[in-house]
């Protein structure tokens, strides 16, 4: 019950922010002194341009009525008329969400449990040469920005040593997956950037953990280290490693951005560069509509997993 | 105690312990046994090194220990690894001050039960099973089929309590080590508690090293006491022998500022000056430099642990005037006539009128309901005489804090009025006038919390007297603070310290030369010395007492503590589940309660005397 | 049991290192130098194309080699220092000063007030870091002001969030129902009870926010938002040099190098600053 009553107003939560975030988007690209129009034309633009443009984009009418306009159609999947392209933005966004999705969750499903694994064995023995070996690997990877990273490994292992190709170019609609090792730097990239965060995380709370008092109960119950570690101490750590890391969900997607701009490949980050490049701002806007809802969607399942997991909120 | 189990190989034997923390010498030479059967107590104040030795036992401390340890025959601080944890929770097993965080939050309470059974027994898991339900019947625990499926936060403290034994009973040790085992309980729940240990000493013949800061509790369960002082133990014999006719001076003062409520009430005296410094202990008696009857000698020389010329073998005291202790120490303190208990008639200087005050948890939606609000106090109505005490009493939850705080204005109650003297109290505190919130000030319980770390005593002593405008020129501002200082005994030196250099007994002075500072006519003291160390306890409840005297402020005193209660009030109320119960002057009140409960809770509160054994309550 | 009871959220990120506090100092220390007077040590113009000397390997007249342009990629790393770090400074200084204000005032004032700010700071959270800086330096136009102002507003509703969760927490404590006890207004309780005991929190969590405001602003370069050609951004140098990477990979590896330095330097000193901000009254234990 009380674990229902938290998920309904997590729901609850979920769909208020990401209204809140359709009005900042809206409110970015339409209050903020930058004018759609003469973005899309540039400053050169003459005023019967502009205002042939604004009459296109229906941006004469009031903002309310716009901004409800926007949202209606957003909720139907309409997320109107690419400005570079000219097509219709839904059809684009669908493979190239896909394709980012598989990017972000084999990212999670390798880089979240080797996280923990690395900041529980660097906690056992705080200050040993394992410990400080993960924290100086740590620091480095926190440190660089994921490009920097990817260029490393860039030169070091399809320049260097000719093995993995170092660009992911390829058709949005094609299957990331007939060309797997195309895959393997940019997913290596993501993986690093995550490890440092939360492997030093969990390094933390299992340190907590382990100097609990319950932690001791069990030493003093004569339970063998390993089964301490195991029984006494995961249980304790694994709900609030799990929300952290839902936390982590926007780094992985900021991640996502550059690395897809550093491969080529055809995700919905390479895809908002490009807009951005262009000025595409119904584009822009779609994006980063998704983006928003994914990360909340991901946070929210972070939490309710940290929930279930946690007999003391699951009663 | 009797011959055959003296011959008996003791079941714990610690010979010449030492135990340091780098520069620190936490324990220093510590040896003592422990028969079959037998039950030593521990007493000491912190600072003592009473838990580090519980702890040493085990072999679970981060410092470094020397000397030796024998458990059941092994030699516990040499031990290799796996046959330690062969031992721990098979030989001896422990029970800790705190159960709630003792216990693991995310695992069933009957599979911290049955895993050790399953680990040292070999048992499979439906037997270990069985046998942890069996441990809860064991312990009293209500419907322990099903209370072994629950979790942690499901329990009461007291039932926490009840399963930590039953877990610690698992493997039928021959040891219990129990660190404080009743400290953070209410004292209802403490009785039971005891009850229940001596109740499994009797079945089992489980032998028990006790440790604690409280000698009413030792005096229930134990058959031996050693009192440790600055890491020594200073006096050991049995529970009669060292509280009834102590031979060292330290166990003598410790006795003489516990507040009790047996016997003549007594004026509480507290023990001068603080623990020697442990990096570099003074090379005679550890306690001297506190001592009433130190001479020269004791100074320069460390006296061992002896028996006295007169006295019983087993009674060992380390002071070079254990021999004519009795007549060297100065005669208790006098017996104060009886003017605590007189009332001042005339008119009340505060009126709490028919509060009401009721805490709603938040609903899940804010469309649905939530769950039934609880009231927390429920229209009390009490009236405190100018300068005297009006002291509310009660057990955990039973509202008196929350009391408090709509006196001092912190939290607006629903119904009911404050009146001070002529006035009606606005009742939140930032809606009363300067007058009024200069009037009514507030102690708080927890020293290290009261005061902003940020801030040094000159500021927070200094604060009230510019805040309600008394001095505005800064040479005397410092003047009427160091005057503030020195009537709490803390002086000049102390204006630049912050909160985190100094103990808990020089915070909580720091707290009521606060207080005084805004010159109120009533003070709230909310438990202001139950963070405390007994013989701290009793310097600042003669200070408070001195300090009432002297600007005839009143104070409303909230405590758990029926002794304390006992040395300090005017009027007692009784609080339980937000309502006053029964209330009047201390004697009437403990001498021949009305109620029930109250009949209830004095009986529960543990004195020198070994209780009868009740009937089990189930807490 | 209530869900407010689910384990609050700890600092953003929990790195340490057992070695080189003193090479933070060091590194931050160059930096700084280099931000400050980076043009007058360059040995040759930033942005001056030379058509001689184009896509040269390091050499002794050009040590860190030359780009497309015949620029010299020393010279343009050098100056590159200012535009990075003087962005990340001041974008960190504006995010945590806003988010502490915030967070003050929504920690001190439980109820509509706290509910409403966080809400608004929820919903700017609930933009990937990158992504909310992305939208509004395209709405607001290429200009290093509007950087600043867009990875502000990410810092911002992160710093609130700390500081709110220090204050919910110190705002309990008995030293703040003492004040209010006294009747002290919200004011000087904000301002003189809290703050002292938020303070150092703030300046560590600054130390932090430099180096993620090194990180995006480097990561926004790299993308090409805000910075437009010739500046002599790090980031920026790293885009353009890429497409040469197999056959001058200097292009990319100086500027990379630099942004690398820089950041590390910031973590470490971050970390040197959180152990050395406890209390007053420096070490005496009593």
């Amino acid at each position: 019950m009380q674990a229902l009553g938290f998920i309904l107003r997590r729901v609850a939560l979920l769909a208020v922010v990401l209204l809140a975030v359709s009005v900042l988007t809206f409110a970015i690209v339409n209050v903020l002194p930058g004018d759609v129009a003469t973005a899309v034309l540039g400053d050169m633009a003459t005023p019967e341009q502009v205002t042939a443009v604004r009459a296109a984009l229906g941006l004469d009418q009031p903002l309310a009525e716009r901004y409800l306009r926007w949202l209606w159609a957003a909720l139907q999947g309409d997320f109107g008329r690419s400005l570079q392209h000219g097509q219709a933005i839904a059809p684009m966004l669908s493979g190239r969400l896909g394709n980012s999705a598989i990017l972000g969750l084999i990212t999670l499903g390798i880089a979240a449990p080797l996280a923990v694994a690395l900041g529980v064995v660097a906690a056992l023995k705080p200050g040993g040469w394992l410990d400080k070996v993960i924290g100086a690997i740590a620091v480095g990877a926190y440190a660089l920005p994921e490009y920097v990273i990817g260029l490393l490994f860039i030169l070091a292992f399809s320049i260097w040593l000719p093995l993995l190709p170092g660009s992911s170019l390829m058709d949005p609609n094609e299957n990331p997956f007939s060309r797997p090792e195309a895959l393997v730097l940019p997913i290596a990239v993501l993986i690093t950037g995550m490890l440092a965060f939360i492997s030093q995380i969990t390094r933390a709370s299992m340190i907590q953990v382990m100097g609990s008092a319950y932690v001791r109960t069990a030493i003093l119950k004569g339970v063998p280290r390993w089964r301490v570690v195991m029984k006494h101490a995961l249980p304790n750590l694994l709900p609030p490693t799990i929300a952290e890391i839902g936390m982590y969900f926007g780094y992985v997607i900021g991640g996502l951005v550059v690395v897809e701009t550093l491969f080529s490949y055809s995700g919905l980050g390479q895809m908002v560069t490009n807009a951005v490049s262009y000025r595409d701002v119904p584009v822009i806007q779609a994006v980063v509509l998704l983006v928003a809802a994914a990360y909340g969607i991901g946070n929210l399942i972070a939490d309710v997993a940290a929930l279930l997991m946690n007999p003391r909120l699951r009663s | 105690m009797n011959v055959m189990t003296d011959l008996a190989p003791p079941v714990l034997d610690v010979r010449h312990l030492s135990i340091t923390y780098g520069p620190l010498k936490a324990v220093r030479d510590v040896s003592f046994r422990i028969a079959p059967g037998e039950s030593l107590g521990l007493i000491g104040e912190s600072g003592s090194g009473k838990s580090s030795i519980a702890f040493a036992v085990m072999r679970y401390i981060k410092g470094a220990a020397s000397g030796e340890v024998h458990l059941a025959g092994q030699e516990i601080l040499s031990l290799p690894e796996p046959a330690l944890a062969a031992l721990r929770g098979r030989v001896a097993a422990m029970v800790y001050q705190d159960p709630m965080s003792a216990l693991n939050p995310a695992i069933k309470v009957g599979e911290q039960i049955a895993e050790a059974i399953r680990l040292h027994r070999r048992a499979g898991k439906a037997e270990a099973w069985a046998r942890s339900v069996e441990l809860l019947t064991r312990v009293h625990l209500p419907r322990p089929a099903e209370i072994a499926h629950r979790y942690p936060h499901q329990l009461s403290g007291g039932q926490q309590q009840r399963v930590v034994i039953a877990m610690a009973l698992a493997c039928d040790p021959q040891l219990l080590i129990m660190d404080e085992p009743t400290t953070g309980l209410d004292v209802t729940t403490e009785a039971v508690i005891l009850e229940l240990v001596n109740e499994l000493r009797r079945e089992t013949g489980v032998a028990v090293l006790f440790i604690s800061h409280n000698m009413g509790v030792v005096a229930q369960v134990c058959d031996r006491v050693g009192v440790l002082y600055a890491g020594q133990l200073v006096e050991e014999g049995t529970t009669q022998q060292v509280l009834r006719a102590p031979l060292h001076p330290y166990t003598v003062a410790l006795m003489r500022a516990m507040p009790s409520i047996e016997g003549p009430r007594r004026r509480l005296a507290a023990i001068p000056g603080r623990l020697p410094d442990m990096r570099a202990p003074p090379p005679g008696c550890i306690f001297a430099a506190r001592c009433a009857i130190a001479d020269d000698n004791c100074h320069a020389e460390m006296p061992a642990l002896e028996a006295a010329e007169q006295g019983a073998a087993g009674h060992r005291s380390r002071c070079h005037h254990r021999d004519d202790i009795a007549t060297r120490l100065p005669p208790e303190p006098l017996v104060e006539e009886a003017d605590l208990a007189e009332l001042t008639a005339g008119r009340p200087r505060l009126q709490i009128v028919d509060v009401q005050k009721s805490f709603r948890a938040r609903p899940a939606l804010p469309f649905m309901r939530g769950p039934a609000p609880v009231r927390a106090v429920d229209h009390v109505t009490l009236d405190i005489a100018p300068g005297r005490t009006l002291a509310v009493v009660g057990e955990s939850g039973s509202g008196k804090s929350t009391l408090a705080r709509c006196v001092a204005g912190l939290i607006l109650p629903e119904e009911g009025a404050i009146r001070l003297e002529n006035d009606v109290l606005a009742p939140l505190v930032q809606k009363r006038g300067r007058g009024a919130q200069q009037a009514v000030q507030f102690i708080f319980q927890n020293p290290d919390a009261a005061l902003n770390p940020h801030w040094s005593v000159a500021q927070i002593v200094g604060r009230p007297m510019t805040l309600y405008g008394f001095e505005r020129d800064s040479a005397a501002l410092k003047r009427r603070v160091i005057e503030h200082l020195e009537a709490v005994k803390l002086g000049e030196r102390y204006l630049s310290l912050y909160p985190r250099e100094m103990s808990g007994g020089e915070k909580q002075r720091v707290s009521i030369a606060r207080a005084f500072a805004a010159q109120p006519r009533l003070i709230v003291c909310d438990e202001p010395t139950s963070a405390l160390d007994i013989s701290v306890q009793a310097a600042i409840l003669n200070e408070l007492l001195a300090l009432q005297r002297q600007h005839d402020t009143s104070y409303l005193f909230i405590s758990h503590d029926l002794g304390v209660v006992r040395h300090v009030a005017h009027q007692v109320a009784i609080m339980r589940q937000g309502r006053i119960v029964e209330s009047g002057p201390p004697s009437a009140v403990f001498g021949t309660p009305r109620e029930d409960y109250t009949k209830a809770l004095i009986a529960a509160i543990p004195t020198l005397e070994p209780r009868q054994a009740p009937a089990l309550v189930t807490a | 049991m209530s869900a407010t009871t689910l384990p609050a959220r700890r600092a953003p990120i929990r790195l340490r290192v057992g070695f080189g506090e003193a090479a933070g100092f060091l590194l931050v220390g160059a930096m700084l130098l280099l931000m400050a007077m980076g043009e007058w040590i360059a040995p040759h113009s930033a942005t001056a194309f030379n058509p001689m000397h184009t896509l040269e390997a390091p050499s002794f007249s050009f040590p860190f080699g030359t780009d497309e342009f015949g620029r010299d990629v020393f010279s343009r790393v050098l100056a590159g220092a200012r535009p990075t770090l003087l962005l990340a400074i001041s974008a960190a200084a504006l995010g945590v000063v806003l988010g502490t204000v915030t967070g003050l005032t929504a920690g001190y004032r439980p109820g509509a007030v706290d509910e409403t700010i966080m809400r608004v700071m929820d919903a700017l959270m609930s933009f990937p870091g990158l992504i909310l800086a992305m939208l509004v330096v395209v709405m607001l136009g290429p200009a290093a002001i509007n950087v600043v102002t867009a990875i502000a507003l990410v810092f911002w509703p992160r710093s609130a969030r700390l500081v709110r969760a220090v204050v919910v927490d110190l705002a309990q404590r008995e030293f703040i129902e003492a004040a209010r006890s006294r009747g002290e207004t919200s004011r000087f309780i904000l301002f003189r009870e809290l703050l002292p005991n938020v303070l150092p929190i703030i300046v560590v969590d600054f130390s932090l926010r430099v180096t993620s405001g090194i990180l995006l602003a480097a990561s926004l370069a790299y993308l090409g938002i805000g910075v437009t050609p010739p500046t002599p951004a790090w980031g920026l140098m790293v885009r353009d040099g890429q497409q040469f990477i197999e056959i001058a990979p200097w292009l990319v590896v100086w500027p990379c190098l630099a942004i690398a330095l820089a950041s590390i330097g910031t973590v470490l000193l971050g970390e040197r600053l959180r152990h050395k901000l406890a209390l007053p009254g420096g070490g005496r234990a009593r």
